[in-house]
């Protein structure tokens, strides 16, 4: 009898050691996708944006820097996807998000443009892309937050190093740098012309 | 409080149970009406057999079954745009497969989700919903029906309402027919087994219902919704639109009554009692806390 108890107590340790392996491994292959999401989203943000560069043509003063500006940002893009980092996915998606942000300026500052059909469908699109890529964000965060917590609780915390699991970095920034401090422009009263 | 693993396996076992208190409920009242009347053994095996199909149909089908009865159409990108991103950009967050999205032609503001899994879901929402609801509000409507499908609730109420409908079905049918006019003792005779077996059997049905339908489920969708969007505000005002709203869905059934993210018969007292939601004044104030 012993010797079945014995047996039974190494079985339930095996399938208890399995299911936390593979729980782990799920999850990290879910961050990976869920970064791989991030970065075909910002992918599509930049493919939506010479369209809308055409229709608004008319109304731009630098036409050629925002279209360097867009090359950079695409770089970016393409850069992080391959190296699979979230950090340089932020800087990607920040650089996105300032053309995006001159462009719509012109959009609403112009109704002739705001009032046509398809710049509405183009801003339509380019905010759902932007709620992807919050949403696919959020999901990284959370996956990581779960990760994280497994492998640094108990019995994670023994476990992990065997098992070869390092701490998922997730969208985390840099503790200190340029963007944690107030640039003079952004203190200043917001102007529209309209 | 259950975490979402063992809500997710406490649904699936629950509609084991389910499945298999149904089969044994067709089978025994088969078996009780063969032995009393001396009919053919193999009514048993006839009744075994329909069980079993109606149970795998129910699980396989059940999707399609719901969707016919509300005569819901499939919803296209382009002329439901923010109901297909909306989906589309929650089933992101969540990390699961984007479900089939429909639409149902009716003005009353409601929606439901159904399938076995999260592989297999869909999502129902009616013109009403679409055309009242901001898309915030739409965002967190369609949170809130994301988190029953993440949970297994849609494979639960799914299975109930249509192995439900089976035997209301069924016994319909045996209480009309009488099995033809000259035996009509015999047929009688079926009728008080029949009777006699549902007493039986009635709490063992309200105990189904009572699994399925739990009102505490609305609530932890309520919250997984408002988890996921990070705006109560949003379903706040979507939920006191879509229960001020007075038009009524008339493709709902009672058996179709639990899928729906608000009570489809809002306005009849008598429904309140054995309501399959909780009072909305509740829900409400239960997410303003989330504020």
């Amino acid at each position: 009898m012993p010797f079945l108890a014995i047996l039974a107590i190494v079985a339930l340790v095996i399938v208890f050691l399995i299911s936390f392996f593979n729980r782990l491994r799920s999850i990290q292959i879910q961050i990976q996708a869920s970064i791989q999401e991030i970065g075909n989203q910002l992918k599509r943000q930049a493919n939506l944006i010479p369209n809308l560069i055409e229709s608004v043509k008319g109304y731009m003063k630098h036409e050629k820097d925002i279209f360097t500006s867009l090359t950079d940002a695409r770089k970016l893009v393409n850069q992080a996807i391959e190296s699979n980092d979230p950090t340089q996915l932020n800087k990607a998606q920040e650089s996105i998000g300032k053309i995006i942000k001159g462009l719509s300026v012109i959009v609403e500052s112009n109704p002739e443009i705001k009032a046509s059909q398809v710049v509405g469908s183009l801003m339509n699109e380019l905010r759902d892309t932007a709620d992807k890529v919050t949403y696919a964000r959020r999901l990284l965060i959370d996956l990581s937050a779960d990760y994280n917590t497994a492998i640094s609780t108990i019995p994670g915390i023994w476990l992990a190093p065997t098992m070869g699991f390092k701490p998922e970095k997730g969208l985390s920034v840099p503790a200190s740098g340029k963007f944690l401090e107030v640039s003079e422009e952004e203190i200043k009263e917001p102007s529209v012309k309209i | 409080m259950l975490n979402v693993y063992e809500q997710v396996q406490g649904n699936k076992t629950r509609s084991a149970v389910i499945i298999t208190l149904f089969v044994a409920f067709i089978i025994s009242a088969a078996a009780l009406i063969t032995y009393s009347f001396e009919l053919d053994p193999s009514v048993i095996i006839f009744a075994a057999i329909f069980s079993l199909i109606s149970s795998v149909i129910s699980y396989e089908y059940g999707d399609k079954i719901v969707l016919s009865l509300n005569n819901a159409h499939p919803a296209e990108r382009e002329k439901y745009f923010d109901f297909y991103t909306v989906t589309e950009n929650l089933s992101i967050g969540t990390g699961i497969p984007k479900p089939k999205i429909y639409v149902i032609e009716s003005d009353s503001p409601n929606a439901f989700a159904t399938g076995k899994d999260p592989e297999h879901a869909i999502i129902c929402a009616t013109t009403g919903l679409l055309n009242k609801l901001d898309r915030t509000e739409l965002e967190n409507v369609i949170a809130h029906e994301l988190s029953h499908i993440q949970n297994y609730d849609t494979r639960i109420m799914m299975i109930v309402s249509i192995l439900i409908g089976t035997l209301s079905i069924l016994i319909n049918l045996v209480s009309r027919n009488r099995f033809g006019r000259d035996r009509d003792r015999k047929s009688n005779g079926i009728l008080i087994i029949l009777g006699l077996l549902l007493l039986l059997f009635a709490p063992l049905i309200g105990q189904i219902i009572q699994l399925a339908i739990s009102r505490r489920r609305e609530y932890l969708a309520d919250a997984s919704a408002v988890k996921l969007t990070r705006q109560p505000q949003g379903l706040i005002s979507a939920l006191k639109k879509i229960s001020s709203d007075s038009s009524i869905l008339s493709s709902a059934s009672t058996a179709t009554e639990s899928l729906y993210i608000v009570n489809p018969f809002k306005n009849n007292k008598i429904t309140n009692l054995f309501s399959t939601h909780p009072p909305m004044v509740d829900r409400i104030k239960a997410l303003e806390q989330m504020l």
